[in-house]
């Protein structure tokens, strides 16, 4: 990657200068002329029938434009997963029943706030409570209430099934008995939330001809386009979904939420534009929360420690719908078989309907939990066997190219270099348990841990494409047209830098143009971990036409083989002639003027697994699942104050194989955003809830790091993979990796401190003071 | 979220400010720096149809009347942390100011302010559109979310201040009908949740008084939290401790633990047991175990009682050590 | 009851119509158009919407805007100055302290100001100072870096020269 003058540096993001002048326009500080105020009135109760609604006296308030509840729309169902075995099972607006408290039952929009939450309060909703459930394990009973009948494929006698995922291989049975150890854990891991700074919001405005205009703050618009447009039952001509800057979303604004769907229905109402903004507190209470996972692992290991077999139960409190999940089931498989070898598995996980609020992906979906069941339980048998947590993992580490179970294959893997890294640049093997041989008095106690995961880059979930357009502009600058959203990763940065890499013209005349479904192809949206590898290729595609077609034209003009041609600085030459060279420019304005006058204009469209149909069956894993798998060994170091219980992590490394690093910078932010995300997961954060309600709807409570949690965080490259100009490349995800094995190392480094060993989430003072025997 | 419609009043001096608080005595919030009045109201806890703003009043500087500190409520709690005085003469109460909220919250909320904050309970401080709809106690209804069969209201007095104040010996300058009076700061809390400050609508507080210690004196102030800032506290305890000429024998100690009550808990137990004794480590220690069984914290923002008693026997300790370790001979 | 009131923003006067309820914030983003200023809770738990009051970091969601009047407030758009940015903005931008944006405006706010009042902050002042700053993005870490680099520039943090 020698020559490489964009890509793998640390170009400074594209989008830098508008955010910090304030000047980056997010959903919410749009307000165009005319604009209503919208609002959403949520139910009370977490599983009640309704009987009736009264919006009578809500219509004729003052200022009240619009009143609208489940019976104004077209009772079109939505949700994360809508495919033949998991079809759409929320309205967008409660019918008959509500099952979690904060459902939205009603809208209104009025000329301004007050008067569209006054309206609210004119509202008479006739509820019928209904018994409620809200433990996942008490939901199963076959005496719980039920929230929704059993997946008809379920044929068990749990209720409350909404999904199930099966997979096996080898005979786990025999693992077992072959096996020098087996060992026997449930590990549990919490509800946690997303606590992304820009709120949910959505304008939406419609045109007198009938064209929908919507702006929400998302992780993808071409996802909403087709949601909405199916709901409110629309073109998706008619609906467009334009740009504007994301504050965060880390798996919480993926799929279709009620609001803007309200939004949309109440200015199709109105023909006026609505604007709907989630408060704080609705945010924590009747949004989506993450998933939480119980994880009963049993695993067989010789006596070297490598796996023979392993067998998982995982159980998922999916909330009041599906939600996401049925794919929390599926990929925490996934993640259970992605970094070591396990030769017979089994493997069952339940998404199980509970009375609250739905959960949805957040950042990891499903590796954070399994990978922290999965390494606390490996180093468990490490010292059982007396092997040290290095030579374990490396004895079980996936290799370059080996095949996976479910056909996939994983292509350059660096985790065993990553193994090594971290443990060596942490010194982990001559720190590892020293603390406890020692048997130190004082009391902080110091310990180091690690873990290791590894993520899948790009799938098939729909869109399942990106395509990308590359357009030259009369003086040699380049505009490109793609439909990835910037959500704070850099998406528009590192595809500016490969069309500049490309076609050698340099970033700031490289201009991006993203995210609006009516102008810019479709894009798979970054939620889906694939901008880098599928949109990113897709813009390397693009960008190799027109090379290809500036190519063209400069071997005619230059009198030249196109072999013997090189590109440089927006400009042709023939290779040792660089006097002699051509501009961009002026190779255009030839163009125009011979050669059939065609504007050179490119486009780029990459799937990942061409030949694959669809996504693997949730239900069973069959099929293939990714062609481009990343890894990564994290190691902490933490102390742990034996006084109070509280732990500090004094360090982070994190040994990644990112295949290359696109913006090394931008790759860097996304390490130490996760590692905080983690020691949030690990040490402080948690939705507290009571009968479906949620006690800390707010900041104060929620506790997420601040800047006194800031974690010194390094970073090693394992490079795999490289960048060649023309030909296509497997660079790797980076945005949602590493919140996982680092929670693991985490655990362990508490273990190796303390020699307490923790099963569940969060890692709290009084966990840890129990474990000491310092608190009953 | 929006505030709830109100009238303000922007009184210009003290007189004016308790005048109208008079008049309108019967709907009407004072509001100093906003940031515990202000969320109230977005969150439907309160509407009055007044508020005085008092942030036209002159705030008088850090003055010394006959030996005690007279210190203006309105002193932002930014200043009262960087006043040099403050810190020479009540390092405990600049300590405490320190620890509040944010930089931004300290820049405008008040020392007043702080002291009069209202008790808190998460059951209570959100909005109620569709969680916990049927009030409870404090929104004067009859039912408590956190003690589901109790009796009475479990919410408590998170300030920072109080205790450092309770533990300085501090007495409030309250203006009522036009007579300026000052009470000890213990004697303004009613240690009633429900209304955890004995100050009428009509009354208003002017100032902070901070007797001068005689001879050796040292403080400290420690709080508690999960993360190190931004956040109310688990616990905290403010200490002042005096010893003799001979630096070491311990002659007045004033230890009060806050956030675990409805008002600042004075340990009077532990303050026996060191008063007379040559003050040691071991010596703390004990007092840190004494603590914790003195009182009995009401757990609190998902806090059990057990192990708020660790962390009081922690910071107990510590905040004696330090305290002792500030005194001028040291 | 409606009132009016002069509002100096960014060395601008603008005279506003507002009830006793109107915030700042609510002057700020929908009565004009500084939507630099974000409202992220509301509550005074995140800082996002920190705006300078006489060189002093503050909380716009909490500040009556009636309560302005006679008072220099910036924003963040009232940072840079003939199309330059400042050291700290500068910085913010060269050390990857930026990701989705949303708690920049009130971090570099909250940074210039402390940087105006302390120079030579140690990492606890730093710390001291940011701790009602909420980011979910960064991790903090090159927020931490910006800051230290934007203190070594040793020019004044509003106003580059």
């Amino acid at each position: 990657m020698s020559e490489l003058e964009y890509v793998g540096k640390s170009v400074p993001r594209k989008d830098g200068p508008e955010k910090v002048t304030g000047k980056a326009l997010y959903t919410t500080d749009l307000r165009p002329p005319g604009m209503l105020t919208g609002c959403i009135l949520r139910s009370p109760h977490p599983h009640a029938k309704i009987l009736n609604i009264d919006v009578s006296r809500a219509k004729s308030a003052p200022g009240v434009k619009a009143v609208v509840t489940g019976q104004d729309t077209l009772g079109i169902k939505h949700a994360f997963v809508e495919t033949p075995r998991y079809p759409p099972d929320q309205y967008p607006l409660a019918m008959d029943r509500v099952r979690y408290v904060g459902e939205e039952v009603a809208a209104v929009a009025a000329s301004d706030l007050d008067a569209a939450e006054e309206a609210l309060s004119l509202i008479r909703v006739d509820y019928e409570p209904l018994p409620a459930v809200f433990d996942p394990i008490e939901a199963m009973d076959p005496s719980a209430p039920e929230v929704h009948p059993n997946h008809p494929k379920i044929k068990e006698s749990f209720h409350n099934i909404g999904g199930k995922t099966e997979s096996a291989w080898g005979n786990v049975e025999e693992g077992f008995a072959r096996s020098h150890i087996v060992m026997e854990n449930r590990f549990e891991s919490h509800l946690r939330t997303h606590g992304y700074l820009e709120p949910q919001v959505t304008l939406a405005a419609i045109e007198p001809n009938g064209k929908l205009n919507v702006w929400t703050s998302s992780q993808g618009p071409f996802i909403k386009r087709a949601k909405l447009a199916r709901t409110l039952g629309l073109p998706e001509s008619s609906v467009r979904v334009q740009k504007t800057y994301v504050g965060g979303a880390f798996g919480g604004k993926i799929d279709l939420f009620s609001h803007e769907y309200c939004a949309a229905l109440l200015s199709m109402r109105t023909f006026r534009p609505v604007k709907i903004t989630a408060s704080r507190e609705d945010i924590f209470c009747a949004y989506r929360h993450g998933q939480p996972l119980i994880v009963e692992v049993k695993t067989g290991v010789r006596k070297d420690g490598t796996l023979e077999a392993q067998q998982f139960r995982v159980i998922n409190s999916c909330g009041a719908y599906r939600g996401s999940g049925v794919v929390v089931i599926f990929l925490s498989w996934g993640f259970a078989m992605l970094p070591y070898r396990v030769p017979n598995l089994r493997y069952e996980g339940y998404a199980v309907y509970t009375n609250n609020p739905i959960r949805c992906p957040q950042r990891g979906h499903g590796a954070p939990q399994m990978r922290f069941a999965i390494e606390s339980q490996l180093d468990m048998i490490a010292e059982a066997l007396n092997i040290d947590p290095v030579e374990i993992r490396l004895r079980n580490a996936r290799h370059s190219q080996e095949q996976l179970p479910n056909g996939d294959n994983v292509h350059n893997c660096g985790l065993s270099d990553c193994i090594r890294e971290a443990a060596g640049h942490t010194e982990l093997k001559q720190k590892y348990g020293r603390g406890r041989a020692e048997g130190s008095t004082g009391r902080y106690k110091r310990g180091i841990g690690i873990g290791v995961s590894a993520y899948f880059g790009g799938s098939l979930i729909y869109p399942n494409s990106s395509s990308v357009v590359v357009k030259m502009n009369d003086d040699g600058t380049a505009t490109v047209l793609t439909g990835a959203l910037d959500i704070g990763q850099g998406a528009e940065t590192i595809l500016c830098q490969i069309v500049a890499e490309e076609l050698k013209i340099p970033i700031d005349q490289v201009q991006v143009i993203a995210a609006d479904t009516e102008t810019t192809p479709v894009d798979i949206g970054s939620w889906i971990s694939g901008n880098a590898y599928v949109t990113g290729n897709a813009a390397r595609v693009a960008a190799g036409e027109v090379r290809k077609k500036l190519l063209e034209l400069a071997a005619e003009a230059l009198e030249a083989n196109i072999g013997d041609l090189v590109v440089d600085e927006k400009s042709v030459y023939v290779t040792g002639s660089p006097e002699s060279r051509l501009t961009y420019q002026q190779l255009l304005a030839a163009g125009v003027a011979k050669n059939r006058g065609d504007p050179v204009i490119g486009e780029g469209h990459w799937r990942t697994m061409r030949d694959e149909p669809a996504h693997p069956s949730l239900a069973t894993t069959k099929g293939r699942w990714s062609e481009n798998y990343a890894f990564d060994a994290q190691v902490a170091e933490v102390e742990v104050d034996t006084e109070t219980g509280k732990v500090r992590l004094l360090r982070a490394v994190t040994a990644h194989d990112c295949g290359f690093p696109i913006n090394p910078l931008l790759v860097q932010g996304q390490i130490d955003g996760q590692v905080s995300m983690a020691l949030g997961h690990a040490l402080m954060e948690e939705v507290v809830m009571e009968n479906g309600q949620t006690l800390n709807p707010n900041w104060l409570e929620y506790r997420m790091p601040c800047i006194h949690n800031l974690a010194p965080s390094e970073h090693i490259d394992v490079i795999t993979e490289s960048f060649e100009v023309g030909r296509a490349y497997r660079t790797k995800e980076v945005g949602e990796g590493y919140v996982s094995a680092i929670l693991a190392a985490i655990a362990n480094a508490i273990y190796d401190a303390i020699g307490v060993r923790l099963y569940s989430t969060p890692f709290t003072p009084e966990k840890i003071l129990r474990g000491l025997g310092k608190l009953k | 979220m929006r505030l709830p419609k109100f009238q303000l009043l922007q009184p210009k001096s003290v007189e004016e400010a308790a005048d109208l608080l008079t008049k309108h005595e019967k709907s009407t919030r004072i509001m100093a720096g906003g940031t515990d009045i202000l969320p109230r109201m977005k969150y439907g806890l309160e509407s009055p149809e007044f508020v005085v703003g008092l942030s036209n009043l002159p705030v008088r500087k850090p003055r010394d009347s006959d030996g005690t500190l007279v210190l203006d409520a309105l002193m932002t709690l930014s200043d009262v942390a960087q006043n040099e005085i403050i810190q020479k003469n009540a390092l405990v109460l600049a300590e405490a100011a320190h620890a509040v909220g944010s930089y931004q919250i300290r820049n405008m909320g008040t020392l007043g302010g702080n002291l009069c904050q209202e008790t808190r309970c998460s059951y209570y401080n959100q909005s109620h559109g569709y969680q916990f709809v049927e009030p409870c106690f404090k929104r004067n209804g009859d039912q408590c979310y956190f003690i589901p069969k109790g009796k009475k209201c479990w919410a408590i007095l998170m300030s920072d201040i109080a205790p450092a104040l309770f533990s300085l010996g501090a007495s409030v300058e309250v203006v009522s009908n036009g007579r300026l009076d000052r009470t000890p700061i213990d004697r303004i809390y009613t240690k009633d949740p429900l209304h955890p400050i004995d100050l009428s609508k009509r009354q208003l507080l002017v100032a902070i008084t901070v007797p001068r210690k005689s001879g050796l004196c040292g403080s400290a102030f420690a709080k508690f939290t999960v993360r190190g800032g931004l956040e109310f506290a688990a616990i905290n305890i403010a200490v002042v401790l005096q010893v003799k000429e001979d630096g070491l024998t311990c002659s007045n100690a004033r230890i009060s633990v806050g956030a675990i009550a409805a008002a600042p808990i004075r340990l009077e137990k532990v303050e026996s047991m060191l008063a007379g004794q040559k003050l040691s480590r071991d010596l703390f220690n004990d007092a840190g175990l004494m603590a914790a069984d003195e009182i009995t914290p009401i757990p609190h923002h998902g806090f059990s009682m057990s192990y708020l008693k660790v962390c009081l026997r922690s910071i107990a300790r510590d905040a004696l050590a330090l305290a002792y370790s500030r005194i001028a001979c040291h | 009851m409606k009132t009016i009131i002069e509002l100096n923003i960014n060395d601008e006067v603008f005279e506003m119509v507002i009830e006793p309820r109107t915030t700042l914030l609510e002057v700020l983003r929908e009565h004009l158009a500084f939507t630099g200023t974000k409202e992220a809770c509301g509550t005074g738990e995140c800082g996002a919407c920190t705006v300078l009051i006489e060189g002093k970091p503050k909380l716009a969601c909490l500040t009556l805007a009636a309560e302005c009047a006679n008072t220099r407030i910036t924003t963040i758009e009232g940072l840079v100055h003939d199309g330059q940015l400042t050291p700290v903005q500068q910085a913010f931008l060269e050390k990857g302290a930026v990701q989705c944006g949303f708690c920049t405006p009130a971090m570099v706010l909250t940074a210039t100001a402390l940087l105006e009042e302390n120079p030579n902050p140690t990492e606890y002042d730093i710390k001291k100072a940011l701790e009602g700053n909420l980011c979910r993005c960064t991790g903090y870490n090159k927020i931490m870096e910006a800051i230290r680099e934007a203190a070594k520039s040793g020019e004044s943090a509003r106003n580059r020269k």
